[in-house]
């Protein structure tokens, strides 16, 4: 209502930001996990004196470092740019609740570079102990790093008793804080063997490499009961009505809990799979389709998290399109183009229906709706069903269809939308 | 359509805007050291060999090796004044980012590009012939996202603008309306070379005080470059004065005097430090071009705002304290700074050791 809307169609509807912030919570997940690896690998290569497993430490590092420092800091920059393109008004709302959060954790991420250019670099330089202390420096970090984020991600599907006081730490340590933490950092070693597999498979010495995949099975399996639990105590600690919207009165969330749940199997049999002795190629092949299972599995429960929100942007507080949940009566008495700054057409005449429908379609569906795009594509919703069915659906908006938020403007501009709708887009 | 009634909203910062401007500036100086260093070292090692052949390969490989660590920095350290930025003039920085929105997102993938040039050229061995292209492609797309920066600034201090967005609603503004525009970015681009000159230099004078017995070659063309970008750099300058508003330098309001006697000081700290680096003096002519840098921040903090005072000025920002997290911060902060420096530490005493 604030800003102007990016018009952008084909990409719109979660496309865009959801392909960034996939790839890029799975990078920065490893980013912590990875961490962990690279410390109790090298720890144990010191301890058995293997050089072989130190210089497979080396090796790791770089992929390492070449994948989280470039790909994963800058999709994370990504995902701010997005979002404050896609939602400015959340953003800023993110942003100036939590600006000391998010500076705390610019702190860490300063410290997490600094150690691991000199992790990378100092294997021969440092001796071992000052060597491994960089390594538990860059974990100690990462971890703290997603201590952080972590606080300002769950605050938006339940900011808890923020939306009341507005205070910083109840919107920071909110409901679901300690078990999205526990979830989020076991799953981030998780993801830690997935990646071992992938740079062991490489390894040319047969024994080594078959050390090293068992040893990866074990980062997969062991926190995988764990991860198991903390998936459980997070569902457990939703607030009721959250739960019930998410699990039983949103069927298009219904695949992506299928895939969660069909995912986890799948993650433990090529565990125990990886820890058989194969041929390096096979073993290659199956690390990279256990990276895109776990892909798929963090996919399916960020597309839960994030879903689940629906309406709102920041729960309780904002939907989606920006309007807060306390003004909305408001709205819809003075009507959304009166309100809205970013308005050509603020007064409808016949000569402007088209584009009036338009603005209004901007204001409040495009958060959620692509146009001929891959998700939720209006072009498609439009078409199941008739014109006249329209008037029934925009009246369910926020009660039957829990989805999506009331309808904010006046009657007046509800015809004009369906109008809009009939004609433009139901093409 | 009046440009008023499309500023968005502010929402309510939770500490004195004093503090937030502090952490502003503070972070914008290093971010621009940073990206001056990074982008001038990469803008000589790719641009010497032209006329000076391959002698200066050995200079590359050292710039091809740090390139990457001053890429990182200055990202990393571009987040922080982005944060504050967005704290202090949000309703204007998202707007005028959503006006270049299809531009503004294309820096993450131009930066992702140029990165990895980056690396490559940091591993390839042999440094000619094809492997230009590597530091050429990543200098290219680092001047193209520097020149989108300056395009999103632009914007934002220029509300009077923002109504070309009823005619493109899909992210493609370019607001080359501003006739500062043009000169603004190419003194920050040649403020970068001049930088990255004396970077060069310094470089290999902190090696040969810790022994090191080539370099003087290198210091010398640093200085150079120094020297030159920086004559250069005073004619893009008064292009960019010439192309202000004058309210801007009007001595009678008192950010046009503050404005003025920022300018005044970074030439006046600016000329002895050309003056040293020719004299073979880095340090001193180090610290001398920092305090330019600094300046040159501060006037720019306070163009901003001369920019924007018709429509808003700091204290108009609703406030409601909450300083809790704030000194938080500030510990987090004293921790990282002293991780930092004992790391540093550690290893600049490892490598004696090692030498
Ligand atoms: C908070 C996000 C959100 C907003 C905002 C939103 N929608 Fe929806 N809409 C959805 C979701 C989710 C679905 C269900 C998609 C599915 O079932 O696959 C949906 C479905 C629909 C359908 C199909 C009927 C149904 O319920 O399945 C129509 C028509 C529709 N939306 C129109 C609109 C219009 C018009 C607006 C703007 C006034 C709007 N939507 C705003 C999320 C949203």
């Amino acid at each position: 209502m604030n800003y102007p809307v990016w018009q952008l169609e084909f990409l719109g509807g979660g496309f865009l930001i959801a392909v960034i912030a996939i790839i890029h919570v799975y990078i920065a997940q490893f980013a912590v996990g990875g961490g962990l690896f690279l410390v109790l690998t090298e720890h144990l290569g010191r301890r058995n004196n293997d050089p072989g497993i130190i210089d497979y430490v080396r090796r790791h590092t770089k992929f390492f470092l070449l994948l989280t420092m470039v790909f994963g800091a800058l999709t994370g920059v990504g995902i701010w740019f997005t979002i404050s393109l896609l939602n400015p008004s959340a953003t800023s709302v993110l942003i100036h609740t939590f600006v000391f959060a998010w500076s705390t954790e610019w702190t860490f991420f300063v410290v997490e570079i600094v150690s691991l250019f000199i992790y990378y670099y100092t294997f021969d330089t440092l001796s071992e102990r000052k060597h491994l202390i960089m390594g538990w420096i860059y974990f100690g970090a990462a971890w703290m790093s997603l201590f952080v984020i972590n606080g300002i991600i769950d605050f938006m599907l339940t900011p808890g008793a923020w939306v009341e006081n507005n205070n910083f730490w109840s919107g920071f340590f909110n409901p679901t804080f300690w078990p999205a933490l526990f979830f989020r950092t076991f799953f981030s070693i998780m993801i830690a063997g997935l990646f071992g597999f992938l740079t062991a498979s490489f390894l040319k010495d047969k024994k080594l490499r078959t050390t090293m995949l068992r040893y990866s099975a074990k980062w997969l399996l062991v926190p995988f009961v764990l991860f198991l639990a903390a998936s459980w105590w997070y569902r457990a600690s939703l607030p009721p009505h959250i739960e019930e919207i998410i699990f039983q009165k949103m069927p298009q969330l219904r695949p992506f809990i299928t895939l969660f749940m069909a995912c986890s199997p799948l993650l433990i049999l090529g565990g125990l799979i990886m820890a058989i002795r194969m041929p390096s190629g096979l073993s290659r092949s199956m690390a990279a389709v256990m990276l895109l299972i776990g892909l798929m599995y963090f996919g399916a429960f960020e597309f839960l998290r994030e879903g689940g929100r629906r309406p709102y942007i920041i729960y309780d507080y904002m939907y989606s399109n920006t309007i807060l949940k306390k003004d909305l009566d408001q709205v819809a008495e003075a009507g959304v183009l009166q309100q809205a700054k970013w308005i050509e057409h603020k007064r409808i005449t016949p000569d402007n229906l088209g584009a009036a429908g338009r603005e209004l379609f901007n204001v409040l569906c495009l958060s959620c709706h692509s146009i001929g795009g891959p998700l939720n594509d209006i072009r498609q919703q439009v078409r199941m069903s008739s014109p006249e069915e329209l008037n029934l659906i925009f009246a369910t908006m926020g009660k039957e269809r829990p989805y999506m938020p009331p309808f904010a403007g006046n009657e007046f501009e509800k015809q004009v939308l369906i109008k809009f709708l009939n004609t433009n887009i139901r093409r | 359509m009046d440009a008023v009634s499309l500023i968005p909203a502010p929402d309510a910062i939770p500490v004195h805007w004093f503090w937030l401007h502090l952490l502003l500036t503070l972070t914008t100086f290093l971010h621009f050291v940073a990206m001056n260093i990074m982008l001038g070292t990469g803008f000589i090692a790719f641009s010497t060999p032209f006329w000076r052949g391959n002698d200066v390969l050995p200079l590359n490989s050292h710039i091809a090796k740090v390139l990457p660590y001053s890429i990182a920095f200055t990202i990393n350290l571009g987040v922080a004044p982005l944060l504050f930025l967005q704290v202090l003039y949000g309703q204007f920085l998202y707007t005028s980012s959503i006006l270049m929105a299809t531009y503004w997102l294309s820096i993450v993938g131009l930066l992702i590009i140029s990165y990895y040039a980056a690396y490559i050229y940091r591993l390839v061995d042999e440094k000619t012939g094809l492997a230009r292209l590597y530091i050429g492609a990543s200098i290219l797309l680092l001047l193209v996202v520097s020149f989108l920066f300056s395009n999103n600034i632009s914007i934002m201090q220029m509300p009077e603008v923002w109504s070309t967005y009823f005619s493109d609603r899909t992210g493609w503004l370019l607001n080359f309306s501003d006739a500062a525009l043009v000169p603004r970015y190419l003194h920050f681009i040649a403020s970068a070379i001049a930088i990255g000159g004396l970077a060069i230099a310094l470089y290999f004078e902190i090696r040969q005080r810790r022994g090191a017995k080539d370099g003087d070659e290198w210091i010398k063309l640093g200085c150079n470059w120094f020297t030159g970008a920086t004559i250069i750099n005073f004619g893009f300058g008064f292009w960019f004065l010439g192309a202000l508003p004058t309210v801007a330098y009007d001595p009678a309001t008192i950010g046009g005097k503050i404005f003025f006697i920022l300018v005044v000081g970074s030439v006046a700290t600016i000329i002895p430090a050309v003056a040293s680096a020719q004299t073979g003096r880095i340090i001193p002519a180090t610290a001398w071009a920092l305090g330019t840098v600094l300046l040159m921040t501060l006037a720019r903090d306070v163009l901003r705002l001369t920019y924007l005072k018709p429509y808003f000025s700091l204290p108009d920002l609703p406030y409601v304290p909450q300083y809790s997290s704030f000194v938080v911060f500030l510990l987090a902060f004293a921790g990282g700074i002293f991780l930092v420096g004992w790391m540093l530490k550690t290893v600049w005493n490892a490598k004696k050791e090692v030498a």
